[in-house]
């Protein structure tokens, strides 16, 4: 609101000019001779006071709110040492004026014009800080309708002011009813003490001693005002003035009203404070409990607040949680104990319900233990899913505990099951994010091992793909040129998905290229490098040491050597390799034997794989795969399978290798159309061309 | 994914139910686990009614041969699918495990 704060600025300035005002009126008023014994008129006099109250008032009235938070007492401290000081400048002028009477009697009078304007002014400031300071008190926490009654006691005090400014003046009767009215209507809000039952003990008796220091004050410039209302000769002795007298009335009523509703709270305020204790330690055990990390933290400090709040003077918690190792804790009684008190309550189909017992003595089962208990209280921890423990609590006296200890022990169970179910769905969510994580690594470490760029010569085509399933799988690939116009395929597919299947294709490539390397001590150009059956043999025997007991490798490797116009391959355990022949112009599958690496993981191995050789005439093709092409399911969940691949083949062997590729995956595409790819898919299609390319040029 | 145990004498008899994939593999790798398992002189694996089995199946099988063989006990697999059979038989397993058509021909290995 600009306007009101530009307003409120206007009214200090405002305050003094018409305060200097009312002096100045006032002097001429009271000493006409100064003016050459013409009667100076009332009304400048009475213009200005009410100016200056109208303006100490709204002044004050903008003032930010008093009260900060919940510092009552704060509230009350500023005011007696602020404005309540007045007083004592108050009494000081005026002996200061009794002074001056005896001693110069001819300036006595103006002292005391002086001293009496001052006093005006400071009475006013200290009424309008008090009432403000009560607006504060009684509209805290209130309901509108308070705040609109609050509103319309201002108006109602506003236009009194203006009544002293009129020459009319109402009859005797109607003015005391207004008054009396109005008077009504302060002590009714005087009625609004919710404050009081905020303050603590200590808090209470503060007030009481500021709340008589607020009353004092005000008693001294009331008694200032009576005394001097006939001794000076003034048009507007105090009294009379029914916006004062109202202001006043209501500052002392409420001062009053506040004392004794503080002071009678005073014998009462122990039960108060527990109860406010309850509520705050209710606060506390939230905000802990938010701020920990585990679920045995949070078990530890429901323990810690309950038998703090309802004061046990024995407890135990029985924790039941798959997700922490923490099984409960004791207070002040053996667990052997406690367990027999279980087993009591187990007996009487009691085990782990809510219960309350404040008569122990009474019951044969629990006398028989020898306990020196007299009262009991079982709270389960229990959500709608499932039971996390429960609580016991023991006091020594008989009706120990009451309803309000059972609520808030509800209360503090229901916040702990709730944090514990919290905490396991942000450990779950963690775990999810870790899950992922971990694919998103296994994906890139994938990629990374694929290679990007094919092999290229005039003497073959090669067209690859690769798809990676949702969660990775272990497919992969790799070439390798080797001296003599060779090249090795290496093609395979690790059992398992996610970080360690990748794992796994890594070392793979890596047993690849070192086994791969020339051997100088070779005595001739064949044994210069592994034949795949005895790289298979050796790649098996690395891999035995590493893999994981039920984890296996499926690979293919074929080198081919287009000088000579032939390859030679292993499979270990791979898919077959499907293969059109150009001569015979037939397509087939080379059934070989072979067993996947890391199966069998000794010397036998060698016994379960062979060498295929096959001389191959342009125009031959070559298709290899993994699993993941052939075991694509259908819309019935069937597979494509190795019978429709090689009618595929049949159907394209005469186009070149990217485009067999694209036919054989367009295929394979409307197979499964809809359905969510469960497997790595890796398609290679070798297509061997003419052995002089240039002739044709 | 269900298994049925059913033993006589010196054999057990397990018979596979559905698809055995990552998660059944679970399953079936609890079963073969048990101590027990190895006073038996056979183990005797009925596959009428597997109808799939993923590498983590088949990896299950491979992670007990040698446990099996150690204890001199016999893994017989009969009744397989021909489907199931092509996917042992790819990998090269049909060289290394029992695999007999019948239960009859089974109870004689």
């Amino acid at each position: 609101m600009p306007f009101d704060r530009k307003l409120s600025s206007f009214m200090l300035p405002l305050a003094l000019l018409s305060w200097v005002g009312l002096l100045v009126c006032s002097l001429l008023y009271a000493h006409p001779q100064q003016i050459g014994n013409t009667s100076f008129p009332g009304w400048p006099m009475l213009v200005a006071q009410a100016v200056f109250a109208a303006a100490v008032f709204l002044h004050e009235r903008a003032q930010p709110d008093r009260l900060r938070g919940l510092d009552f007492v704060g509230l009350l401290r500023r005011l007696l040492l602020g404005p309540g000081l007045l007083a004592t400048v108050c009494v000081g002028l005026h002996l200061l004026e009794d002074l001056f009477r005896q001693q110069t009697p001819g300036i006595s009078s103006v002292v005391s014009t002086v001293a009496y304007t001052i006093n005006v002014g400071l009475f006013i400031l200290f009424l309008a800080r008090t009432n403000y300071s009560w607006r504060s008190l009684v509209l805290f926490r209130s309901s509108a309708r308070l705040r609109r009654q609050w509103g319309w006691f201002e108006a109602l005090l506003g236009i009194t002011l203006l009544v002293r400014l009129v020459s009319w003046s109402p009859p005797q009767a109607v003015l005391i009813g207004v008054l009396v009215f109005l008077g009504g209507f302060g002590a009714y809000l005087s009625s609004n003490q919710k404050w009081v039952a905020y303050l603590n003990r200590r808090q209470k008796l503060e007030t009481v001693l500021l709340q008589l220091g607020i009353i004092v004050a005000m008693g001294v410039f009331v008694g200032y005002f009576l005394r001097t209302a006939h001794t000076v000769r003034l048009i507007t002795p105090a009294p009379q003035q029914a916006f004062l007298l109202l202001n006043a009335f209501f500052a002392a009523f409420y001062a009053f009203m506040g004392l004794m509703v503080t002071f009678f709270n005073l014998p009462t305020a122990g039960v108060f404070e527990q109860k406010r204790e309850e509520i705050l330690s209710l606060q506390r055990l939230t905000q802990l409990i938010q701020k920990s990390q585990t679920a045995e933290e949070v078990y530890r400090m429901l323990f810690d607040s309950a038998i703090q709040t309802v004061e046990a003077d024995a407890a135990w918690l029985e924790a039941d949680n798959s997700s922490t190792d923490y099984r409960g804790q004791h207070y002040r009684i053996a667990p052997e104990q406690a367990t027999a008190v279980c087993q009591l309550l187990a007996e009487y189909n009691l085990g782990q319900i809510e219960y309350l017992n404040n008569d122990l003595p009474n019951s044969t089962g629990f006398r028989s233990l020898n306990l020196p208990y007299g009262s009991l209280i079982v709270m389960p921890l229990r959500s709608s899913k499932r039971q996390y423990g429960a609580l016991y609590m023991l006091k020594e006296q008989r009706q120990g505990f009451d309803r309000e200890n059972l609520s808030i022990l509800q209360t503090f169970t229901s916040q702990t099951v709730l944090s514990i179910e919290n905490l396991q769905l942000m450990q779950a969510s963690i775990q999810n994010q870790l899950v992922q994580e971990e694919l998103k690594i296994a994906s890139s470490v994938q990629d990374s091992l694929i290679p990007k760029d094919l092999p290229i010569d005039n003497w073959f085509e090669i067209s690859s793909h690769a798809l990676a399933a949702k969660e990775v799988g272990g497919d992969f690939y790799d070439f390798l040129h080797l001296p003599g116009r060779r090249l090795a395929v290496l093609i395979g597919d690790v059992s398992g998905k996610g970080i360690t299947a990748a794992f796994h294709v890594a070392q793979m490539k890596g047993i690849f290229h070192a086994l791969m390397q020339e051997n100088p001590l070779a005595r001739n150009e064949r044994e210069k490098f592994p034949v795949p059956s005895k790289f298979m043999a050796q790649a098996n025997n690395a891999l035995a040491r590493c893999l994981e007991k039920a984890a296996f490798i499926t690979a293919s490797l074929y080198i081919i050597d287009y000088e000579h116009g032939g390859f030679v391959f292993a499979r270990a355990g791979h898919c077959h390799t499907l293969y059109y022949h150009s001569i015979k112009e037939e397509v087939s599958y080379f059934h070989t034997a072979g067993l996947g690496l890391g199966i069998i993981r000794n010397d036998t191995y060698e016994k379960h794989i062979k060498n295929q050789f096959y001389d191959y005439n342009p125009g031959d093709v070559m298709v290899i795969y993994t699993d993941g092409i052939v075991e694509a399911r259908g819309e019935g969940g069937e597979e494509y399978g190795e019978d429709r691949l090689l009618q595929m083949l049949e159907r394209t062997y005469y186009l070149d290798a990217t485009a067999i590729k694209e036919r054989i995956l367009s295929d394979l595409e409307e197979f499964s159309r809809g359905q969510p790819i469960h497997d790595d898919q890796t398609l290679l299609v070798i297509k061997f061309k003419d052995s002089e390319p240039e002739a044709r040029l | 994914m269900k298994i049925t145990q059913h033993s006589s004498e010196n054999t057990l008899t397990l018979s596979l139910d559905g698809e055995l994939d990552a998660s059944s593999s679970v399953l079936l790798d609890s079963e073969l686990n048990a101590p027990e398992i190895l006073n038996y002189t056979k183990v005797l694996i009925d596959c009428q009614r597997l109808n799939y089995i993923s590498s983590a199946g088949l990896g299950v099988f491979i992670s007990h041969l040698q446990r099996f063989q150690d204890a001199n006990v016999k893994l017989v697999f009969f009744n397989m699918q021909e489907k199931v059979h092509n996917v042992f038989e790819i990998l090269g397993l049909d060289s290394l495990l029992t695999i007999v058509p019948s239960q009859a021909e089974a109870a004689a290995v």
